[in-house]
């Protein structure tokens, strides 16, 4: 049967089956039939479920389809989440004593292209189902997507459906047959980490990307250099990596390929940052020395946005230091001319490149009028800046650091959930310019140690804030079902090994505060 | 300037500079070995560095060393690119492993020293491991993997100082860390993690504290009831989970000891079984007059020899208040019947228990309570379990009984105020100086309790503390830094690697698991 014609035949049924379900359960959508949450991070946009339990097999097999049902990622994908589904447990299962009811898992991709670009389909369709069961004409799991990207963000979700029965010792997934129908609210669902402040080694990097794939974030912002480090190899400055805090906490141009690979992967994709302005003497003879390190990075990094900076500029030294000084001088600029002649300028190199600028909030509140139309600015200070920037008709990004801040430990769960990203937002064709948001994890006090910690479970809620539909998700009560999932979410990651704390702690990072179970901590 | 001769400088550079420290500088080896000689060459290690195990006897039937060796390199490339060129550089082309016995059983005080030379030319150049055993080999692998970091500038990986020779075995043969799953239950994957994390330091030995009263995670097959003590129903360990891990610890030179601490610390068994409380308000200890309590007992240390191959289970016995006992009138009047006190039922419990476990093959190790009371009546191949605080050692072993030291003061990782510095400078001899009680002192371990401790913060509560107690536990005395300023920089640079690696310790400075106060190196924090 091709693809398409087995969704139509789906969804026909589950509009007659969800009538049906809605007259006799008139629960909320976000339940399962029987009334129980759904335990699914972050809540997928459609679905029906049932009554029925399915024993799945630890030998499931891969069925791939369609034109790009054969890639690579696919099968790299599937193996991994095989191996996240069943490995826990796979030394203890036994065979079901009826067999398995879900055997294989067809994965259809209908394109083979495996361009990871901004605003790439990651919509997916999951139909599990009993063969010959009622309401099923079609028995086993399949995962339908346009792109493989749409099929890795369904096999994570088909992995949450999947659950350990300690009684039979089956995977079994619940509440059959199932029909999601899933797509991201937002494109960009980001997520900062700052090698700068520490340096954060290739292995915890991927175990991030690892926990952001969980979540379905698919940006991580690598704000790779401060003040304080300079930890990335640029060939062609090979000085500039003698600012890495010691020989070994650096990163060579194979790391950062490997890590926008691996990032890949998994459907995520790598904004590296290089905040300029840094320091007067890159104002002074800035240009010519930004250009070879850009270009170079270009070929690093793929993904159509890069990160300009351009906050926090203090520009008290550029008086002071003698040749900066006189530069500006000579072209009759003040202080405030060259913090705008830069940015601009460092905007024109990135756009020759190939490059959408994305420039910290500063830029904008000064100068907004002068950034290329391009531009994405990325809110950071406060509430009530992206309204602005897309009344001036560019495109925002939402981190306000009042709720969005990982590294601000007094902001609860709750307030990292219920931010808005369209808050103050009315106009439809306005809304489509902001492209989503990104939690930050600045480093001044995470390194290996508790970099994990302070992400998660922060970040997972406003993952859901980002993925699920606005209605759905401010249909469900906080303190009840957004809770209860997330718990369930939290213990999830802890049982794949990420060290995501406790959920409901009112600073973040905090250690348990006495025994008891994790689905109540 | 020659692109050859620019590395050549650049390479100088390093050797300058780098991981070893300067000629005559520091050794960063965490633990440092007994005997350590070296010279001032640097080697490259070959991008396929070659494991070869000529004119050895030993099978390697498991695939222990095979593994092993399979990681260590994994270790020693992380996920770098080694995409240098070795043109013209000194290449260590493999280990050449020679493991004299053929038995791979991980028994208690298994053979674990090994020699390690890694000379300075050869055509090809291989490094040498002699052991007895191939645990003494895996203790080798890790030492050598420490010699070995990544060359940033080349892109390779180094090897600095060789000729080396270095010859070494533990000081003790236990050498534990012990985990709680009763007050916060541990995923599987996250024990796994605290596995692999020990064999960096060459701990031995993971005390798996299963149970207490607040939840009972592990599936007994003999009394399947019991894990309804759980948190819930998914926090739970199978029988094939505590085998995995076993397993998994063994191949690795990690023994896993099992406890079950009774009778004190077991109300969440009658969760399952009411009748092994005293009443539902009183809950513990288990209730001393019922047979069924040492029926249930027996039918957990008989699943136990099934899965737990050490040689030592742990019975616990610890923090016993007795009140449940003289307060359940049913209780009492047994204890008047049989004319025993509650402290005379106290031993009466423990005695009856080491019975049960040494019947299943066991040998016993109790918490130093049952020492400090009745230390007389216990088995004579009892190891007593300090906690409570210094100089119980010493009484110990002059009782003729052995000894596992934890005095709480120093050696409790969930005491986070206890510093690296005491963790480093606790002496399990303390006061002992006749040889053959001495040798009574099996060794020593760090404890995790788990009140404040789940998947999120274990790893980083736990190092690098446990790293400054593993050296004072293997590494001979007299080799021992008097002054801990001495190794802060070396331990600093474990520390690191134990980041690079994925292990989440912590900052040296500060109490424990605090995290990093400021931007800065990891080398500096």
């Amino acid at each position: 049967m091709p693809p398409k014609l087995l969704t139509h035949l789906i969804l026909a049924l589950v509009a007659v089956s969800g009538a049906a379900a809605a007259r006799r359960h008139p629960a909320p959508a976000n339940f399962t039939a029987s009334g129980n949450p759904v335990y699914i991070w972050p809540l997928p946009k459609n679905f029906t479920s049932g009554t029925q339990t399915l024993a799945v097999d630890p030998d499931l097999a891969l069925d791939p389809q369609g034109a790009g049902g054969g890639a690579a990622a696919v099968a790299e994908a599937f193996e991994r989440y095989r191996h996240l589904i069943f490995s826990p447990w796979a030394h203890a299962a036994r065979p079901a004593s009826a067999g398995y009811d879900v055997a294989r898992l067809t994965v259809v991709v209908a394109s083979a292209d495996e361009t990871l670009e901004l605003g790439v389909d990651e919509s997916y369709t999951i139909y599990i189902a009993a063969a010959g069961g009622a309401n099923s004409i079609v028995g086993g799991a399949t995962i339908e997507a346009n792109t493989i990207y749409g099929a890795i963000r369904g096999l994570e979700t088909f992995s949450q459906l999947c659950v350990f029965n300690y009684d039979t010792k089956n995977v079994e997934v619940r509440y059959a047959p199932w029909y999601i129908q899933d797509e991201p609210r937002f494109a960009f669902r980001g997520l900062m980490l700052d090698t700068s402040r520490h340096y954060l080694p290739v292995d915890v990097i991927k175990q991030v990307i690892d926990s952001m794939s969980f979540s379905k974030l698919n940006v991580l912002h690598w704000h790779i250099i401060d003040e304080q480090s300079f930890p990335l190899e640029i060939p062609s400055y090979p000085n500039l990596w003698k600012g890495s805090y010691s020989k070994s906490e650096r990163y060579t141009v194979e790391d950062a390929r490997y890590i926008v690979s691996y990032a890949k992967k998994r459907g995520i994709h790598v904004m590296a940052e290089i905040d300029v302005p840094g320091h007067a003497e890159s104002w002074g003879n800035g240009y010519p020395k930004l250009w070879p390190s850009l270009s170079y990075m270009r070929k690093i990094f793929p993904f159509g946005l890069f990160h300009l900076g351009g906050d926090e500029v203090y520009t008290g030294c550029w008086n002071l230091t003698p040749h900066v000084k006189q530069w500006l001088d000579e072209r009759n600029m003040t202080t405030k001319d060259a913090y705008k002649y830069f940015v601009l300028k460092a905007q024109e190199i990135a756009i020759d490149l190939n490059w959408i600028p994305v420039n910290w909030e500063e830029t904008f509140n000064s100068f907004g009028g002068s950034l290329n139309p391009r531009t994405v600015v990325h809110n950071w200070l406060g509430p009530g800046v992206c309204p602005k920037v897309v009344a001036k008709g560019l495109r925002c990004i939402m981190s306000n650091q009042g709720v969005w801040y990982l590294d601000h430990l007094d902001v609860p769960w709750e307030q990292v959930y219920t931010a808005e990203p369209l808050a103050g937002i009315d106009d439809t064709a306005q809304q489509k310019l902001v492209l989503g948001g990104e939690v930050c994890m600045w480093g001044e006090t995470a390194d290996t140690s508790d970099v994990q910690q302070t992400i998660w479970p922060r970040a997972a809620a406003a993952a859901e804030r980002m993925w699920s539909q606005l209605e759905a998700i401010s249909a469900q009560d906080l303190e009840t079902t957004v809770l209860a999932r997330l718990h369930y979410f939290r213990c999830l990651l802890n049982h794949r090994g990420i060290a995501a704390a406790p959920v409901t702690n009112f600073y973040a990072r905090r250690p348990p505060i006495g025994p008891g179970s994790c689905f109540v901590q | 300037m020659a692109p050859a001769l620019m590395r050549l400088v650049l390479a100088l550079a390093v050797v300058s500079c780098c991981a070893a420290g300067q000629p005559g500088g520091r050794v960063d080896l965490w633990p440092m070995p007994a005997s350590v000689t070296r010279g001032a060459r640097t080697l490259y290690v070959a991008r396929d560095l070659r494991l070869s195990t000529a004119g050895t006897g030993y099978k390697d039937g498991k695939a222990i060393l095979a593994d092993a060796f399979r990681r260590m390199v994994a270790v020693i490339q992380l996920d770098h690119a080694i995409n240098g060129s070795y043109h013209g550089l000194p290449v260590l082309a493999g280990v050449n492993v020679a493991v004299r016995s053929p038995d791979d059983e991980l028994k208690f005080g298994v053979d674990e020293s090994y020699k390690l030379t890694v000379p300075a030319t050869g055509n090809p150049i291989y490094a040498r491991i002699e052991a007895q055993t191939v645990f003494g080999a895996l203790h080798a692998l890790e030492t050598f993997s420490q010699l070995c970091y990544f060359d940033f500038v080349l892109g390779v990986t180094g090897l600095h100082w060789a000729p080396w020779t270095i010859v070494d075995k533990p000081r003790f043969p236990y050498r534990g860390l012990l985990i709680d799953t009763a007050r916060h239950y541990l995923p599987v994957p996250v024990i796994i993690s605290v596995i692999d994390s020990m064999v960096y330091s060459k701990l031995n030995v993971l005390h798996w504290h299963i149970v207490d009263e607040q939840s009972f995670p592990l599936e007994i097959p003999s009394y399947p009831k019991l894990s309804n003590g759980a948190y819930s129903y998914s926090e739970k360990y199978t029988i094939n989970d505590a085998i995995h891990i076993v397993q998994y610890a063994e191949k690795r030179g990690v023994n896993v000891l099992a406890e079950i601490d009774v009778p004190g610390h077991a109300g969440s068994w009658g969760v399952g079984y009411p009748s092994l409380w005293p009443s539902a308000t009183c809950q513990q200890p288990l209730d001393v007059s019922n047979d069924f309590t040492f029926k249930v007992i027996d039918g957990i240390l008989s699943d136990f020899s099934k899965v737990f191959k050490f040689k030592f289970v742990h019975l616990g016995g610890d923090e016993v208040d007795t009140s449940c006992w003289t307060t359940t009138p049913r209780i009492k009047s047994w204890l008047v019947q049989h004319g025993m006190n509650e402290s005379d039922a106290y031993r009466y419990f423990v005695l009856k228990a080491q019975k049960i476990a040494i019947s299943h093959g066991y040998e016993i190790i109790n918490w130093e309570e049952t020492f400090n009371n009745f230390g007389d009546k216990l088995d004579r191949k009892t190891v007593v379990h300090n906690w409570l605080g210094g100089g119980v050692a010493e009484k110990v072993v002059s009782a003729g009984l052995r000894c596992i030291v934890s005095n709480q003061d120093k050696w409790y990782l969930d005491h986070l105020d206890a510093t690296w510095e005491g963790f480093y400078m606790n002496e399990p001899l303390t006061n002992i100086y006749n040889p053959e009680q001495q040798k009574l002192i099996l060794g020593g371990e760090v404890c995790m309790w788990g009140e404040h401790i789940d998947a999120s913060d274990i790893q980083q509560t736990i190092w690098p503390r446990a790293a400054a107690a593993a050296e004072r536990l293997w590494t001979p005395v007299e080799k021992l830094a008097k002054d801990t300023t001495a190794v802060t920089a070396r331990l600093a640079h474990f520390r690191c690697l134990l980041n690079e690696r994925g292990v989440a310790a912590a900052p040296l400075a500060g109490y424990g698991r605090t995290a990093p106060s400021e931007p800065g190196s990891c080398v500096r924090q």
